[in-house]
């Protein structure tokens, strides 16, 4: 069971005249089979969060770490823009990421890729998709590492209302058959309470605001009441924290 | 800005259609069709206009208005370029250019790419650089061509020299830029995944650097010709630019125009069709542009 | 290492000096292993040029005198290739049908190596101020055709779209969208059309001169002078660099105020700093 470790994590960016503190005396764990919503307003490091946790950056100070049983866990990173390669067929995108290249490996792609009904694109360059089924292709290849840990940075906050929607739902469905430890970061409140059973919620200068459980059951409709007013509570939460975009 | 060259290297590897060849499905497709080879036909029809309009000038005015060694008519031209071609003139010259051009080139790339890789990564070695590849690339390349033929003679090196000396400036600018601009988001993404730096190399940098690389080798090559056919001006004993030279000298116009035409000939062939075939084929992944 | 220190030798200003000298010492060393003794010492190169800067010179002309003639055609050349290739660019621009009937000859025209242009010129009117004139028009005209038509066909629809909502008069139209869009096509064929102007020049007072920089370096060849030569191809560097630093830069600094400053990229921006060549 993959299991996330985060304690008194701290990261500063040094720029030519100044020094922006991105995340300040960070802590949570999270394990098993959860989907962990980070939420908060823009900039307060919920990406840098991300970015530590899959190696693309380096912890100032403090742990940040992922492992699975005594070992470094697998993560599949989900962006926010796609980032496909271009130049490659979206088969090649997937197999880009894979340890192997053998049958076995493609077998594998293939069936990722019809999971998100993208089985007949394989061939194709993502420039002849269009955006939605860009981010399903970058979902794809998230799973077909076979990730312990799926991490995903504001996976739907490119596209349109109707698109995400339904992205949205399928996420979900996937998470129920993999039963893997999800960790998303949002800034969409509603987003975070329809998809997650926890919601960590980060305030400015990427200090830890607020742990709090959701205990709805799903599948939930964002228009059905409990939905509604769970996320009605945590706006006014929001408000209490001060942590609305003033 | 444009820089005029780039554009249009972008401009055509963009191209190729891919509707073309389809069965139109709709009445509205069907129109849009239509309208595409109506514009196809205007648009040749324009541009033969144009090559008969300016033949038509050359001839007049070599008929009617000026003496024939100043501007002899197009079909002498045509006469001596096929003399040139058919006495062998053309492959034992073409071939002494292209060989020059080939070693020499070669070189600046080597050391273009190297540098320009270096300076993209590191701002001191840009400080250290930039300086010198501006002044190289702004000052004409007939001093290099001097001070190489002063140096060397009219021996072998000194063409080549030369083309390394003005050829490679182009092709580290061009890398700088592609190194500068490195697509962090992808590499980052690569990153997340674990990707090995051989694969990263393969599939990142180097389809991301291709565009660039086109472009330094197009520069590039068109400044190693025009610098190797000046060293062959200046002191060859064979070459295009000797040749052209010996025209010159002789004040023979027709002769003079003829190796001019043709180098310029071959050198549009070996760029448009040569080059434009291997990018095309390179950019294949390229959604179609539509103008 | 002191921190001081190591910021002094980290500075892109010491990458420069440093630069400067080693190839005044590279050139040094490498003059022993070249196959002829025509090659000058740096120093010799600097006494020449410090004596032509003093206006003490064996050619004909001094250097003042040698640029300054130069400068003259080719300012007359290039305004002369404005004045054709602002309305020829602006018809390309504007209308498909000029586009296409003009389009494959301006190509030739910009690929077409200057020094043809040259001993054209060369051919055509024999020793006189013309040839060189012509030269510079023949060799920068169609880099300010290309450029003005590629300007007219970039200027941005939906500003001028947004100006027409807002009931603006033509005029305030086009000197509020049209040339400031225009600005940086005009700037790229100063800047290219200029470039290869100059080289045409230089060419064309080789072969078809008696003054000039280009003949002056003629001069030194001929004579087998090559702290002459040498010297002259540095001063035609500091020619460019002192153009390039002085005019082109700070005019496009003018033109191009607006755009955010490029010494300091946005946070988000690192590593994609704009090249500055």
């Amino acid at each position: 069971m993959a299991s996330i470790k985060v304690q008194s994590l701290r990261k500063e960016f040094v720029t030519s005249d100044s020094t922006v503190v991105a995340l300040e005396n960070a802590s949570f764990e999270a394990s098993g089979h959860v989907f962990v919503s980070i939420v908060g307003p823009s900039g307060c490091g919920k990406s840098t969060l991300l970015n530590i946790l899959s190696g693309i950056e380096t912890p100032t100070s403090g742990i940040a770490e992922i492992t699975e049983g005594d070992k470094k866990a697998r993560n599949g990173y989900v962006f926010q823009a796609a980032r496909l390669l271009p130049w490659r067929t979206v088969m090649d995108n997937l197999l880009f990421v894979q340890k192997d290249r053998d049958a076995e490996t493609r077998e594998r792609c293939q069936r990722y890729l019809e999971m998100v009904d993208l089985g007949h694109t394989a061939n194709k360059y993502p420039g002849q998709l269009s955006g939605g089924m860009q981010q399903r292709v970058g979902i794809a290849r998230a799973f077909s590492i076979e990730p312990d840990v799926l991490l995903m940075d504001e996976p739907f906050s490119h596209l349109d209302a109707i698109t995400g929607r339904s992205l949205r739902k399928e996420l979900h469905h996937i998470w129920m058959e993999t039963r893997k430890t999800v960790l998303f970061v949002t800034h969409d409140v509603g987003e975070a309470v329809e998809l997650s059973n926890r919601m960590v919620i980060f305030g400015q200068g990427g200090r830890l605001r607020e742990d709090m459980k959701i205990d709805l059951p799903f599948p939930r409709d964002p228009a059905d009441d409990a939905v509604a007013l769970t996320k009605a509570n945590v706006l006014r939460t929001f408000e209490e924290l001060d942590l609305v975009a003033s | 800005m444009v820089h005029p060259k780039g554009d249009m290297a972008t401009k055509s590897a963009a191209k190729g259609d891919l509707k073309a060849g389809r069965e139109p499905a709709t009445d509205q497709e069907q129109k849009a069709l239509l309208k595409k080879r109506a514009d196809r036909r205007s648009r040749w029809i324009w541009r033969l206009a144009g090559y008969v309009f300016f033949i038509g000038i050359w001839q007049f005015s070599s008929t009617y208005l000026v003496e024939d060694f100043i501007l002899p008519p197009p079909l002498t031209i045509l006469e001596t370029m096929q003399e040139i071609v058919t006495s062998g003139l053309l492959v034992t010259h073409f071939g002494a250019t292209l060989e020059k051009i080939a070693i020499g080139f070669s070189l600046a790339f080597i050391i273009g790419a190297f540098i320009g890789i270096l300076m993209g990564m590191n701002r001191w070695w840009e400080a250290f650089f930039s300086d010198w590849v501006l002044i190289l690339m702004t000052t004409p390349g007939l001093i290099f061509v001097l001070v190489s033929t002063m140096v060397f003679g009219l021996s072998y090196i000194g063409p080549i020299v030369a083309v390394v000396i003005t050829g490679f400036p182009y092709v580290a600018v061009n890398l700088v830029e592609g190194v500068k601009a490195a697509p962090k988001d992808l590499t980052d993404m690569a990153r997340s995944y674990n990707v090995s730096r051989a694969r990263l190399i393969r599939h990142v940098i180097i389809p991301f650097l291709a565009p660039f690389i086109f472009t330094a080798i197009r520069y590039g090559f068109s400044i190693a010709w025009k610098v190797a056919t000046l060293t062959e001006v200046i002191g060859g004993n064979e070459g295009i630019g000797f040749m052209m030279r010996r025209e010159f000298q002789s004040f023979s116009m027709a002769g003079f125009l003829s190796w001019a035409l043709l180098f310029f000939a071959f050198a549009l062939f070996l760029e448009r069709i040569v080059l434009q075939r291997q990018i095309d084929r390179f950019f294949r992944w390229r959604p179609e542009v539509t103008s | 290492m002191p921190r001081g220190l190591r910021r002094f030798w980290r500075s892109t200003r010491t990458a420069r000096a440093i630069s400067i000298v080693s190839f005044l010492v590279g050139w040094q060393l490498l003059i022993p292993l070249l196959p002829t003794a025509l090659i000058p010492t740096p120093f010799e190169v600097g006494e020449f040029m410090w004596a032509e800067l003093r206006a003490d010179t064996l050619a004909p002309e001094t250097v003042y005198q040698a640029f300054a003639t130069s400068l003259r055609r080719l300012v007359t050349g290039f305004g002369i290739a404005l004045l054709i290739g602002i309305p020829i660019g602006l018809l390309m621009g504007l209308f498909k049908r000029v586009e296409e009937f003009l389009h494959d000859f301006v190509v030739v025209g910009l690929a077409m190596p200057s020094l043809v242009w040259a001993l054209i010129a060369a051919m055509w009117f024999g020793f006189v101020e013309r040839s060189s004139i012509i030269t510079v028009i023949l060799a920068s005209v169609t880099f300010v055709i290309i450029n003005v038509s590629e300007g007219v066909r970039a200027v941005p629809k939906d500003l001028l779209d947004m100006g027409r909502a807002y009931g603006t008069s033509d005029l305030h139209r086009v000197r509020h969208v049209v040339l400031p869009s225009l600005m940086p096509f005009l700037f790229a064929s100063l800047r290219y059309g200029l470039a290869n102007g100059w080289k045409g020049l230089v060419l064309a007072e080789i072969y078809a001169s008696t003054s000039g920089a280009g003949w002056t370096i003629r001069f030194w060849y001929d004579a087998r002078r090559a702290q002459g030569v040498i010297g002259y191809a540095l001063f035609f560097m500091i020619f460019a660099l002192l153009a390039e630093r002085l005019v082109f830069r700070r005019l496009s600094d003018r033109v191009f105020r607006w755009r955010p400053s490029q010494d300091q990229p946005p946070p988000e921006a690192e590593g994609s700093v704009q090249v500055n060549i």
